[in-house]
């Protein structure tokens, strides 16, 4: 995997969630890329409507899709899984 | 044989995909989903249910017994009156070496979190194997193989309550030689379409997307609260999206079960129908996302619930089209 394209790709996300959901308090930056992105006491701690925002942006912003909640679970667990998937099935 | 544990979307139909999969049928979890028209809708208001509720698929048990019917599987079938009985009958069919669904209350699967757990009576899960007093399951919902203590299996399948399980279990008893699946998938296909256009009561199908739509306006005056009305809210986003329906109420499963079928029976119309339930799959997710947004918020004044009946509106007019349009096809296919 491309190194350099895939940060930028990754930063791009981070971008990408806090504006979608309107974080405003916190910089891209102080999110890894590995951290967990759900639950109480995580940088971001989203629940599940915030994930479906991320789904719907991810969509119209990639073209790719999440459908199913056994498949975002995974996707979604962190900025470098997002990413991932995002460089495996972009159309966008 | 190794049974071959697989995640799914929707507990019945990813069962009975296992199940046909390890008896050497090979058939993916949308294609159960289709032939056994899965797809539905139904709006209910009744004085058994504590506030007015809504099905974006056919009944449970309909996925199997549509595919018995439609691709001719066979399934031994047994529901038990005495508990005794029907653990020593799944006992008894492990020993065989043979993996067996069984009905269960989702509230008793422990080995998931402890909060996507409630008294469902109507999961649907595959005990491959017992060892000791620990039974291995299969379940749709576990990355993993997972373990289940005999008395959470047995509270499980002998819990009471409505659709409760009486021990039901299924097991695959024959799979046919030659299986006409242009047949199967179009008449799975009229089936569908029939339900949704064709059926007069007032809450079913797209009719019944119709009352929901007008409804919704008037749930305030059926809620406690603004809690109560919120968390009633936020169920239209759990009901079309968390419970196992492969996102958009299971419309996203069709789309891949009218494309999977455009491949199988080489048919571009169906790839055409297939991308145009997928679009009105996207629109049902935005009000997935418009009701746990508002319902969050508590942002639930009555010019919201008009602008989210209108958008239920707008689904029940482009499932109407879709619908009717899919009803004659298949009528010209058969």
């Amino acid at each position: 995997m491309n190194t350099i394209l895939n940060d930028g790709l990754k930063k791009e996300i981070k971008l990408l969630i806090m504006e979608v959901l309107n974080i405003n308090d916190v910089k891209p930056d102080e999110v890894g890329n590995d951290d967990s992105l759900f639950g109480e006491g995580n940088t971001l701690g989203l629940d599940s409507i915030d994930a479906l925002e991320i789904v719907m942006a991810l969509q119209e912003k990639y073209g790719v899709r999440i459908d199913d909640k056994n498949q975002s679970r995974f996707i979604l667990k962190s900025i470098t899984t997002i990413a991932e998937f995002i460089e495996k099935n972009r159309t966008l | 044989m190794t049974f071959q544990h697989k995640m799914a979307a929707h507990c019945e139909s990813g069962t009975v995909a296992a199940l046909l999969n390890h008896a050497g049928l090979t058939i993916s979890e949308p294609l159960v989903f289709g032939i056994s028209a899965g797809i539905f809708f139904g709006y209910f208001e009744s004085k058994k249910f504590p506030f007015p509720t809504f099905v974006v698929r056919n009944r449970p048990g309909q996925m199997r017994t549509g595919i018995t019917r439609r691709i001719g599987v066979r399934f031994n079938e047994k529901r038990f009156r005495n508990p005794e009985k029907g653990e020593r009958e799944l006992n008894r069919l492990l020993s065989m070496g043979i993996p067996v669904a069984c009905q269960t209350d989702f509230f008793y699967m422990n080995y998931l979190p402890g909060h996507v757990r409630v008294h469902i009576n109507v999961h649907f899960i595959t005990i491959v194997e017992k060892r000791g007093d620990v039974y291995i399951v299969s379940d749709c919902y576990s990355p993993t193989l997972a373990e289940l203590e005999r008395d959470s299996l047995m509270k499980a399948r002998f819990a009471g309550g409505s659709f409760s399980p009486r021990g039901f279990l299924f097991y695959p008893k024959s799979i046919p030689h030659i299986i006409d699946y242009h047949t199967a998938v179009w008449k799975g296909i009229k089936s569908a379409a029939f339900n949704m256009v064709k059926l007069p009561m007032p809450f079913l199908g797209v009719r019944g997307i119709r009352l929901f739509a007008k409804k919704v306006i008037d749930w305030p005056k059926l809620s406690r609260d603004v809690d109560h009305l919120s968390h009633e809210i936020m169920k239209i986003n759990i009901f079309l999206e968390d419970q196992g329906t492969g996102g958009a109420g299971f419309r996203f499963m069709y789309a891949t079960f009218l494309r999977e079928a455009s491949e199988l029976l080489i048919d571009p119309d169906l790839l055409e129908m297939s991308k145009r339930i997928m679009e009105i799959g996207d629109r049902w997710r935005e009000i997935s996302l418009f009701a746990a947004r508002i319902g969050k918020r508590r942002d639930l004044g009555p010019e919201r619930l008009k602008e989210l009946s209108e958008l239920i509106h707008a689904r029940a007019d482009a499932e109407e089209l879709f619908f009717s349009d899919l009803l004659k096809l298949s009528k010209t296919k058969l």
